[in-house]
């Protein structure tokens, strides 16, 4: 519709200021990839203890060490991308509870508590049930920290991308996705084939949806507004179509493939490969998304 | 009290007056701009007319940047500016990515959020802002809009029908008004925009990541 507009005023900008630069890059993209690891894993982590907690005892230490791991650099990538890193604590000490940069701050300094409150039962007092106990409360409070950047991306109004409800969506399936890879990487040949299969499952349902749903806001996403329009030609023959494309197959098209045979060969071995590369194709999906819609002039 | 400032287009004949009293009153840094105004070509030869739209902060009742803002360095003050403190500003960019308008930038030298805040400095000594009063043509016009007497509110008056606001599709109320504008000049994306139309310097990307 812009190349519309554009052709009937033939208008063109003969003077202004450059073109804005991205503000958000790569740092907050592993803060957001980090994330999705660290809150995951806890998810995953509370499905096979409830399910299977014969057989998945070992996976509590590793578990609840790869969240304090990964959600300390997401804390870690959100504090350097602070142009005032070294006032990180006005957020503590001067909160606008309107704004859900504050909120996630918040719910992720909570969550931390509890996840370190589970290495000390675990590690410090063997006290099993206590971990189990607190691994309620950090799942229910990994939801909102996992959430909290779909609400932050809806709070950029101008980027009309973000403003789907999807992204709350995208958000848990990154989750669920970058949890089960993890954890497949952590188990290893330790899980049975069932837990192997569930995992796989996990993954694969993932995979599949988060792929449908770029999809769908790819072609369907330029009805909502002109801005997402002009925004989505980026990844539709703009420079950013083949990092877009390979993060779709990266992410989501090979894991999903590789989880397929896994399941219909009944043999289990690729799994880590579609970890991996479930993994390594997240990054990139969340980095082209997370930039396109500030490559787009505002005024 | 509500400030507010209308800009007549028809009367702006981009002489960049506005741009360079709010740089040197507010010691703008080079690279960034509080306000500027950018001049389009609309047309083919010899049927050609340039357009010139001053744009600065649009000071939003209901303001993004406000909203997103952590730690309330972006706040509103009784007169109904949205200010800014730069001592509280963590430099998190949210309001940058909140702007509808791109109205916000990075100060490159204080590594805080910057914006035009209507001389809200002047305003407290009763002066009007810098680029009103460089305005060589009064195209500018900044005033009470809760006063009916007041030149901003007897303007809108005269000139019903013909006022807009960038965006409205946005909801953010923008007390910032427009006579004589239309799509070229209030819509971003009507409008062909390359890289590298600068005069007066050569960056092709605004340094407005910092650090990144």
């Amino acid at each position: 519709m812009a190349h519309e507009i554009i052709a009937a005023t033939n208008a063109v900008v003969t003077l202004d200021v450059a073109l804005p630069g991205i503000v958000w890059g790569w740092i907050i993209t592993m803060n957001m990839w980090a994330k999705s690891i660290g809150t995951g894993i806890i998810f995953i982590a509370f499905y096979l203890l409830k399910k299977y907690p014969e057989q998945t005892g070992f996976i509590r230490l590793p578990s609840v060490v790869i969240s304090i791991v990964f959600i300390h650099l997401f804390l870690f990538f959100t504090v350097i991308d602070l142009h005032q890193m070294f006032r990180f604590w006005h957020i503590f000490f001067y909160p606008h509870m309107t704004s859900m940069i504050t909120i996630g701050a918040w719910l992720a300094t909570g969550f931390v508590g509890i996840i370190l409150a589970m290495a000390y039962f675990l590690y410090m007092k063997k006290d099993e049930a206590m971990y189990d106990k607190l691994l309620v409360y950090g799942v229910v409070l990994a939801v909102p920290v996992t959430l909290y950047t779909a609400g932050l991306m809806a709070q950029s109004t101008a980027r009309e991308l973000w403003q789907m409800p999807t992204e709350s969506i995208q958000m848990m399936l990154a989750a669920f996705l970058a949890g089960s890879a993890t954890m497949l990487l952590v188990g290893g040949n330790k899980f049975s084939d069932t837990i192997k299969k569930d995992l796989a499952l996990i993954l694969g349902f993932s995979a599949g949806t988060a792929f449908i749903m770029y999809m769908l806001e790819l072609f369907f996403g330029p009805m909502k507004a002109e801005e997402v329009i002009a925004t989505l030609e980026f990844v539709k023959g703009g420079e950013y179509t083949f990092m877009f494309w390979l993060g779709q197959i990266v992410a989501f098209l090979i894991p999903m493939a590789l989880v397929c045979k896994s399941i219909k060969d009944k043999s289990y071995y690729l799994l880590k490969i579609a970890a991996v590369s479930a993994l390594v194709g997240l990054w990139i999906t969340k980095h082209v998304w997370l930039v396109i819609p500030q490559l787009l002039n505002m005024s | 009290m509500q400030l507010g400032f209308l800009v007549d287009l028809r009367l702006c004949m981009g002489c960049k007056g506005c741009e360079i009293a709010c740089k040197v009153e507010n010691e703008v840094p080079l690279s960034t701009w509080r306000l500027r105004v950018k001049y389009v070509d609309v047309g083919s030869f010899p049927e050609t007319k340039r357009t010139f739209t001053p744009l600065r902060c649009n000071h939003c009742a209901n303001a993004p940047c406000e909203r997103i803002c952590p730690v309330s360095a972006l706040h509103y003050i009784e007169n109904g500016i949205v200010n800014i403190d730069k001592d509280r500003c963590i430099g998190c960019a949210g309001c940058v990515m909140a702007c509808p308008y791109g109205a916000i930038y990075i100060d490159p030298q204080t590594q805080t959020a910057d914006k035009c805040t209507y001389c809200a400095h002047r305003i407290a000594s009763a002066m009007m802002p810098s680029c009103v009063v460089a305005c060589p043509v009064e195209a500018n016009i900044f005033g009470d809009l809760d006063d009916p007497m007041s030149n901003i509110s007897k303007y809108i008056q005269e000139h019903q029908g013909n006022v807009q606001v960038r965006k409205p599709e946005k909801g953010t109320d923008p007390h910032h008004f427009y006579v004589g504008g239309g799509n070229v000049t209030l819509n971003p994306l009507a409008s062909f925009r390359g890289e590298g139309h600068n005069l007066f310097n050569n960056l092709t990307h605004l340094p407005v990541g910092g650090h990144h």
